[in-house]
């Protein structure tokens, strides 16, 4: 027999999927030690190519001097509430309109889609300097509010949210329909929780997206009680001299919170295939 | 979830989907109200906020512009510059290259490792977040380890390959080598946003659908390409799409690995218009780049879909 | 039908949106008289990272309390100073750029030419602002046409040659001296090179970008050669004196294969800090981080040809800008000149590492404490005087860079000969000086 892709691996016996899983898991898990390993590194250490894997001392002065000399706290305090809004805003919004596209059939709908698609396909590199105008003309300039707009809704979350609404069967919406609920009420009760896997992966990326946005508030933002922490790190390098033992504790502290939102997201990706295995 | 302003759409009967035979006219127009009510929020903001940019990149194509003085119009002369810019060439070809090195891995590597990461067994959440890691790792930092790993002399891979007995290679320092290790690089990096949307969907696959082909006598492999695969078809269409459309615009790694180098092989046409607008001051002629590859990534994007209408996949 | 019209909307929002946020652009009206009591606000860009932004921040809290009529608001504008630029654009398409701004030396003639530089030559030329004491380099920059003055020299440095001791310990050979020439560098650096431990003599920028460029001009013109002709119209590296240049650096690369070739331009002084590299041309701006590295290193003159050891030289600026009002206009000079003059640079360029801007600081106290902290940083601001030349200043010299630059990495890599990679530079080269006038 073959490997069993969807079986109901008796809990007892220890799955062979182990030994695939545990090798790939380790080569992924790489730039994370190597981050962490540089965060504790002496400074002289850091500066040296090639540097050593081990550093010959555990030296956390990066993570004494960002938090006590730099407005880290300040800036984490602000990406978080630009992550925030954008998540809540997308989850709403996104699946709306993802819904609208996957399963109304109205005027423009393509047209909308495609118009929607076409906005990422020009590079972003060359629409910032425009992008700086609209956003002085909206006063935005110089504050969250420019870190926060961009993110209230995108392309991404709109077209993810309606490919997997097309992938959702039809029959439970219809039968809905028939016992006399209005499409609010269809989407409201009977597909929204369905989506919870769709919505956890919107919010995941959502977080990231948002969270790790750097080449925007670069230019949007100057003043630095409304910089982010990507922002706030960009600025330990310089074009010349970079701040080492800084950027690398900050570098940890900026992905951490990403690494513990997920392992608690994807909680959402139950398989459902072993679930209904069990019950049959 | 707030509710209130989406009620004028609650009370709307589902006109969209249900043929009617009076007023015809008046439930198009019903439909219409409903479905922008949907998706009407969301696509203003995306719209408003890209439309103006798009179309002053667009009059920039046509200008010649250095950032700082006023800018000059000079019609479809970037355009036809570009046509006989061999050093674009190069860039457009760079890019295909890449993209159809990545976009195939990338979407296979996502199914594989979503079908393998989307079962119950211990230590799960642990391995799923381990994917997830790379993800989270900015370019520069996937730029700098790359460089850790690739450097021809200190890398850690020509290393081992040392000690296996096998020559070294030049890998990012040679022409032949180093887009192909940045889209090694990439797929680590990216496998993630793949794997991620794929283990999503498989939540989607009906257990029922799965049970009765078991009933059939249908083995996993079978059950797999029967019954859950054509689910994943809309998913599929996406995130090629997507990955596509981000191959295409591919700048960041390889800004912190090569820099376009060695000798440009790794110049792609998304470095190509930075370089020419930010290190040559020569905006109008980079917009115009960006119009090209637009219009690339546009009919790109219309072949997938209408492929995917051809065979019916129900995807677009 | 459905999609002509959708297209049509989408124009129209288009060209209004570009009509109206183009349109209503400069409608402030600045004072047209000067008066030096009333209230004035000015934005300072100044492209530093942490520690230099700080300090430039106390200094102009300083100043305020001195003149409590002006505020000056300073950020550094964008992370890096790269980035500096995208700001300045987008500033002055939607008229909200800064007063003074930190601007690269390359950018001064396109920053002249956009018509929003302040020209301070009249008042420069005053005695007690000491412009003679700015070394020369710098001062042509900050006139990069030679007609308006547009700000005042920032950061002044140079290219010297810096030696790692403990690479040359290990292979026994002798450091380099201020009397070297090429040819000593050369047979050096052969020596320093041992492929068993992937130690290289010396390091070169393969990258194409200017750092590739510009540590080949000293070559050149120590062999009586030129970047440009004397009308500064067309390209003249092409000489027998850019070939021989070329030539002694890709005999190195290639043939005696004794340079670390850097595509990057970010892992050779990182190797040099290692101990994996013997010599590499640089300025101050290595010092820190050689000291917290605890390299141990040597700085010297760059080799000479003849005796000469002309280096090249990297003036940065304050760009002054001009918003149609007088006290703006007064205060944004009146402060850069506070900052630029040397009380106040001590403070600045000499606390953070960098050379003084003025001659006169040479002597001071302060500097003298940070040569002890960074040894061979008089060397470098001695070596001032060896930075004869400035490179061009015209609006045409990025594409010129880029050409060169091509060809340097080519030819370095083994790909050109010299000769011909250099006349097609030269080709390039002049077709950018003639679509930049």
């Amino acid at each position: 027999m073959t490997v069993d892709t969807t079986s109901k691996a008796p809990k007892s016996r220890p799955s062979g999927w182990h030994l695939l899983l545990a090798p790939v898991a380790l080569l992924f898990l790489l730039p994370f030690l190597q981050m962490f390993l540089a965060s504790v590194s002496p400074a002289d250490e850091l500066l040296k190519f090639p540097p050593p894997i081990i550093p010959s001392r555990i030296d956390f002065s990066g993570f004494v001097t960002l938090f006590t000399e730099s407005d880290a706290l300040l800036w984490l305090g602000n990406t978080v509430l630009v992550a925030t809004s954008a998540i809540v805003s997308h989850l709403l919004l996104c699946s709306l309109a993802g819904y609208g596209f996957a399963r109304l059939a109205f005027r423009g709908r393509t047209v909308g889609i495609f118009m929607i698609l076409a906005t990422i396909m020009i590079p972003t590199q060359l629409l910032m300097i425009p992008t700086y105008l609209l956003f002085s003309r909206l006063r935005l300039i110089d504050s969250l509010g420019a870190a926060i707009v961009p993110w209230l809704s995108s392309a991404f979350g709109i077209f993810l949210m309606r490919q997997f609404f097309l992938s959702l069967p039809k029959e439970l919406e219809e039968s809905g329909l028939i016992d006399g609920a209005n499409r609010w009420q269809v989407f409201s009760r009977i597909v929204l929780p369905l989506a919870k896997p769709a919505l956890a992966t919107l919010a995941i990326f959502t977080l990231l997206g948002s969270w790790n946005d750097l080449v925007w508030p670069l230019i949007a933002i100057n003043n630095d009680h409304a910089f982010t922490l990507q922002l706030g790190l960009a600025n330990f390098q310089g074009t010349r001299r970079t701040e080492w033992s800084l950027l690398m504790a900050g570098n940890v502290v900026a992905t951490l919170p990403l690494i513990l939102f997920f392992l608690i997201a994807q909680k959402q990706f139950v398989a459902t295939m072993t679930l209904s295995g069990l019950k049959g | 979830m707030t509710t209130t302003e989406l009620s004028p759409a609650a009370t709307a009967p589902s006109g969209a989907d249900q043929p009617d035979r009076s007023g015809r006219r008046h439930d198009r127009w019903r439909a219409a109200l409903t479905g922008w009510l949907f998706a009407g929020p969301a696509t203003l903001i995306v719209l408003g906020l890209s439309i103006f940019p798009a179309g002053w990149a667009f009059v920039l194509s046509l200008e010649k512009w250095n950032g700082f003085s006023p800018p000059e119009f000079v019609g479809g002369k970037n355009y036809s510059r570009l046509i006989t810019d061999a050093e674009f060439a190069d860039a457009v070809l760079h890019t295909i290259i890449y993209t159809a090195m990545f976009v195939p891995m990338s979407v296979l590597a996502g199914l594989f490792l979503a079908v393998a990461l989307n079962r119950r067994i211990r230590f799960i959440g642990i391995y799923r977040t381990a994917i997830f890691v790379p993800f989270v790792a900015s370019a520069a930092a996937t730029g700098i380890l790359s460089t850790y790993l690739f450097s021809p002399q200190y890398g850690l891979v020509n290393n081992v390959l040392q000690r296996l007995g096998l020559p070294a290679q030049g890998w990012l320092e040679d022409p032949a080598q180093a887009m192909v290790v940045i889209a090694i690089m990439s797929l680590w990096g990216q496998a993630a946003f793949t794997t991620v949307i794929y283990l999503a969907a498989l939540q989607d696959v009906p257990g029922e659908l799965i049970e009765a082909a078991r009933v059939d006598g249908a083995g996993s492999w079978q059950t797999f390409w029967r019954v859950i695969w054509p689910q994943l078809r809309p998913v599929t269409v996406f995130v090629t799409i997507w990955q596509t459309i981000g191959a295409i615009q591919l700048f960041d790694l390889v800004y912190t690995t090569t820099r376009g180098g060695p000798l440009n092989a790794t110049r792609t046409i998304v470095y190509f218009l930075w370089d020419k607008a930010f290190r040559s001051l020569d905006f109008g002629y980079g917009s115009a780049a960006a119009y090209v590859l637009f219009a690339i990534t546009l009919l790109t994007t219309i072949g997938v879909v209408v492929y995917s209408r051809r065979k019916n996949m129900e995807a677009f | 039908m459905k999609r002509r019209i959708t297209f049509s909307v989408v124009t129209a929002l288009v060209t209004l949106g570009l009509a109206g946020l183009t349109a209503c652009g400069s409608s402030g009206q600045g004072a047209s008289s000067l008066d030096k009591d009333a209230k004035v606000s000015l934005t300072m860009w100044t492209g530093q990272t942490e520690n230099s932004e700080k300090i430039l921040e106390g200094l102009a809290a300083e100043f305020q309390k001195a003149h409590p009529n002006v505020s000056i608001d300073v950020s550094s504008g964008a992370s890096s100073t790269d980035d500096l630029l995208q700001k300045l654009s987008a500033g002055f398409v939607g008229n909200s750029y800064p007063d003074i701004s930190y601007a690269y030396g390359s950018w001064a003639s396109e920053l002249e030419a956009s018509g929003r530089t302040l020209d301070i030559t009249d008042r420069v030329a005053e005695p007690d602002v000491k412009w003679n004491e700015f070394p020369e380099g710098a001062r042509l920059t900050a006139r990069p046409t030679g007609k308006k003055t547009i700000g005042f020299p920032a950061i002044v440095d140079n290219l010297t040659l810096l030696y790692n001791k403990t690479v040359f310990d290990a292979a026994g050979v002798p450091y380099p001296t201020d009397q070297w020439t090429w040819d000593d560098l050369r047979a050096a650096a052969k020596k320093l090179t041992n492929p068993a431990t992937s130690t290289y003599g010396y390091a070169y920028s393969v990258s194409g970008a200017e750092n590739t460029v510009w540590k080949m001009w000293p070559q050149l013109w120590q062999n009586g050669g030129e970047i440009l002709s004397p009308d500064q119209k067309t390209a003249a590296f092409d000489s027998d004196a850019g070939v021989k240049a070329l030539t002694f650096l890709r005999d190195m690369a290639v043939t005696d294969k004794s340079v670390y070739l850097d595509q990057t331009d970010t892992k050779y002084e990182q190797l040099f800090r290692n101990n994996r590299i013997g010599m590499m041309a640089s300025g101050p701006w290595v010092l820190y981080d050689l000291k917290t590295a605890r390299t141990k290193y040597g700085v010297t003159l760059l080799p000479g040809t003849n005796g000469d050891h002309q280096t090249a030289s990297g003036p940065d600026l304050w760009a002054l800008f001009d918003h149609h009002d007088k006290n703006r206009e007064y205060w944004a000079y009146e402060f850069a000149n506070w900052l630029t003059s040397a009380a106040q640079d001590e403070r600045w360029n000499v606390a953070v590492g960098n050379l003084p801007l003025r001659s006169s600081e040479v002597g001071s106290a302060a500097f003298k404490t940070q040569v002890k902290t960074y040894p061979g940083l008089d060397i470098m601001a001695a070596n001032g005087a060896n930075a004869k030349k400035v490179r061009p200043t015209v609006s045409g010299y990025v594409g010129l860079s880029q050409a060169i630059g091509a060809a340097i990495s080519e030819v370095l890599q083994g790909r050109a000969e010299p000769k011909p990679a250099l006349e097609k530079a030269a080709t390039k080269a002049n077709t950018a000086l003639e679509a930049a006038r």
